[in-house]
């Protein structure tokens, strides 16, 4: 055995908080990861304020070695608003899954997106409530089976899902960064990430990265499985890319 | 305060196979991922109880380091054989 080896965990990550609070196998490791890789690379950690909201993302508040905020039902973009206008020099994130950006948060999201504010939004979509049990979201894939759609939802019933960049892009102004990415293919996710991090240093306005993620969990699916239903029926329905520059 | 972990380590075709068991959850995204099998369950348990995993199931290890960017806890590293 040679020199006591380190887990490579990015540098921005607080090493005493690990293991994490997430479940086995879910996406919130993974997108928090591509999170740290883009604060490493572009050397942001004592520049930072990360937000995170409520739901399972509010386990992240101990993620980083970063000064973390932690709000309720959206509130995060309105609390980071008034805090980047106070101190513009400061970068702010904003973490949030789909039920708090989406549903219960969405007027914050709106309008946030509609004034063009300099923040950085990243949602964690898993298609389902996953810290109440599992219920439906305004994500959850037509036909999916949830704690209140047990047999799968019904799009005449509770409408289609939700999709964030594409609704963000019919409101925000000129400026402004959306992409959605997924924890597939983790180097084009941390590439959105860094883009929309650089996006609100430049000052060009609102950056809003998507990501697909997992819920193993509340999905009740194996890695195999897991792997299926994110790569093909979630990315099948939710398109991968950048939505606007 | 600077968290230890240890690693498990194991040589398998062209890397060397750092697994901390103190990180593992045993979620099993790197069985699936992995382009080669070579990763399957070991005997050994994580911190959860669960089985966490090792190298040497199927062909030997290319060290993609596919499986050290999909963990979700930074239970892997991968390192190559000089």
């Amino acid at each position: 055995m040679s020199v006591q080896a380190r887990p490579a965990i990015p540098r921005s990550w607080r090493p005493e908080t690990k293991p994490h609070k997430f479940c086995p196998g879910c996406g919130h490791g993974l997108i928090l990861k591509a999170l740290g890789m883009a604060v490493d690379e572009l050397d942001l950690q004592d520049r930072l304020i990360f937000a995170c909201d409520i739901g399972c993302s509010l386990l992240a508040w101990d993620f980083f070695n970063i000064d973390s905020i932690h709000t309720h039902h959206g509130r995060t973009l309105p609390v980071l608003t008034g805090l980047k206008r106070v101190r513009p020099e400061l970068i702010v994130v904003a973490y949030m899954g789909d039920g708090g950006a989406y549903a219960i948060g969405a007027q914050h999201l709106v309008n946030a997106a509609a004034r063009n504010e300099f923040l950085t939004v990243i949602v964690a979509n898993n298609s389902l409530y996953a810290m109440t049990g599992g219920q439906m979201a305004p994500t959850t894939l037509p036909g999916q089976k949830t704690e209140t759609t047990p047999y799968g939802r019904e799009v005449k019933a509770a409408g289609a899902p939700v999709l964030g960049p594409e609704l963000v892009d019919s409101i925000a102004p000129t400026g402004a960064y959306i992409a959605r990415g997924t924890v597939a293919s983790m180097i084009q996710l941390k590439n959105f990430i860094k883009k929309a991090l650089v996006h609100q240093i430049e000052g060009k306005g609102f950056s809003f990265v998507e990501s697909l993620s997992t819920c193993p969990t509340n999905w009740r699916t194996n890695a195999a499985e897991t792997w299926h239903f994110l790569e093909k029926e979630m990315s099948g329905y939710f398109k991968v890319g950048e939505i606007r520059q | 305060m600077v968290a230890n972990f240890e690693a498990i380590i194991t040589e398998n075709g062209k890397g060397i196979f750092h697994l901390f068991p103190a990180l593992c959850k045993g979620c099993g995204l790197c069985i699936e991922k992995c382009p080669v099998d070579t990763i399957g369950w070991s005997r050994q348990l994580g911190f959860l109880g669960t089985p966490v995993v090792e190298p040497g199931h199927g062909k030997p290890c290319i060290a993609c380091k596919k499986c050290e960017l999909i963990c979700p806890d930074c239970a892997i590293l991968i390192e190559r054989r000089k």
